[in-house]
């Protein structure tokens, strides 16, 4: 659904309204992945952005650390796709 | 002075004695239920807010004070001086009177560091986050979802204009950057999502993920001789073959003729064979009729 082209992490930022460093810390976690495997200028999916955001609005309005958040948003995913598949 | 009194004990479910710690419990437990990222209701949103504005008052015991003591009043003293400046402060405070119960340091204390308002039950807000992505239905006719086009929405009060391209799907979403929630301490705002959801149509039966199904009239001579007959199709009037000896229920595939696929191309039209026999019929008909009768009855015996 998303169509636009990878971009850089400082985009994502951006556009998820957070510093970079919150985005880094997210991306140790795991909650989203570099697009290529090109080490010296990595990009990543414009649709990280909302979900940088919507972890780091759980993050803070439910009291949860870094790893709980990035859990939610994945539990998130897999009931999505359960119900995607009724 | 006609503000709307909400009683934050009943929106976070306590006794007016609750302790600070039943209060956040409460008020947790409700931010999990009614969380806009977690819960999927139009209402979530505006929920999770009132929560929010009761555990801010509740769990602030100054706040919690003044809001039991004078109930809908209890932000009047705020809004009497918005952003007033140091001097201004002390001067109406000194002078004017004011609450005498109120406890004039610490209010000040409150109004230079700020309030609690949008913080999380753990801590003080940390800086701008993108809001929440919102979604809405949109329902569309069939005609409408082929061709593409333009609504205008009313969501909070704003009217947003929604472009939809030609052959929009039954459940797309349908992506509009920035029309979201407003972004939190002047964060982005997030997007909304508008999810196409298509109105029975009267004469088209969805079949599957692209194809379609329609009713096709057939008189009973045209189901016996066969006969070239219109079919209405979602782009148009067409004509379509049904072949000789056709019962009611065959199927008849137009190819291309049903909806457009997302990987491009269009799936199929199925005219179903309906054989429609005239309620009135002329008296030629009527001898004709009895003729073919007769003619198989004697086919049947003999």
């Amino acid at each position: 659904m998303n169509s636009e082209e990878p971009v850089e992490l400082i985009v994502v930022a951006r556009r998820a309204g957070v510093r970079i460093a919150l985005v880094r810390r997210y991306l140790e976690f795991g909650l989203f992945e570099a697009h290529s495997e090109r080490a010296d200028a990595p990009r990543y999916d414009p649709g990280s952005a909302a979900r940088v955001a919507q972890a780091e609005r759980l993050r803070r309005d439910l009291g949860l650390n870094f790893a709980g958040a990035v859990l939610v948003c994945e539990l998130l995913d897999r009931i999505r796709e359960l119900e995607a598949r009724q | 002075m006609a503000l709307a009194y909400t009683d934050y004990y009943e929106l976070l479910g306590v006794p007016r004695d609750a302790d600070q710690d039943a209060i956040r419990r409460a008020y947790r437990k409700l931010a999990r239920q009614y969380h806009p990222d977690l819960n999927s209701d139009s209402d979530a949103e505006d929920r999770f807010k009132e929560i929010g504005e009761a555990y801010e008052v509740l769990s602030d015991p100054e706040k919690r004070e003044r809001y039991d003591r004078l109930g809908a009043r209890w932000r009047e003293q705020e809004q009497e001086t918005p952003q007033a400046d140091f001097e201004e402060f002390f001067t109406r405070q000194g002078f004017g009177g004011g609450d005498a119960g109120m406890d004039f340091s610490d209010d000040l204390f409150e109004r230079l560091f700020g309030g609690r308002f949008g913080a999380g039950p753990d801590g003080p807000s940390r800086g701008p986050v993108r809001g929440f992505d919102r979604e809405a239905l949109l329902e569309l006719s069939l005609e409408d979802a082929l061709e593409g086009g333009r609504r205008r929405l009313t969501l909070d009060g704003r009217d947003i204009d929604a472009n939809f391209p030609a052959g929009v799907r039954d459940g797309q979403l349908i992506r509009l950057a920035g029309q979201g929630a407003p972004g939190r301490e002047s964060g982005p705002p997030g997007d909304l999502y508008l999810r196409i959801a298509l109105k029975p149509h009267p004469n088209f039966r969805p079949r599957g993920e692209d194809d379609l199904d329609v009713d096709l009239p057939v008189a009973p001579w045209q189901a016996a001789l066969g006969a070239t007959v219109p079919v209405q199709t979602p782009t148009g009037p067409a004509q379509v073959r049904v072949p000789a000896g056709s019962s009611s229920g065959r199927r008849l595939r137009l190819r291309g003729r049903g909806l457009p696929k997302s990987g491009g191309g269009s799936g199929d039209l199925h005219a179903i064979v309906k054989i429609t026999v005239p309620k009135q019929l002329s008296e030629r008909e009527r001898e004709l009729y009895e003729q073919l009768a007769e003619s198989a009855s004697e086919e049947a015996n003999g």
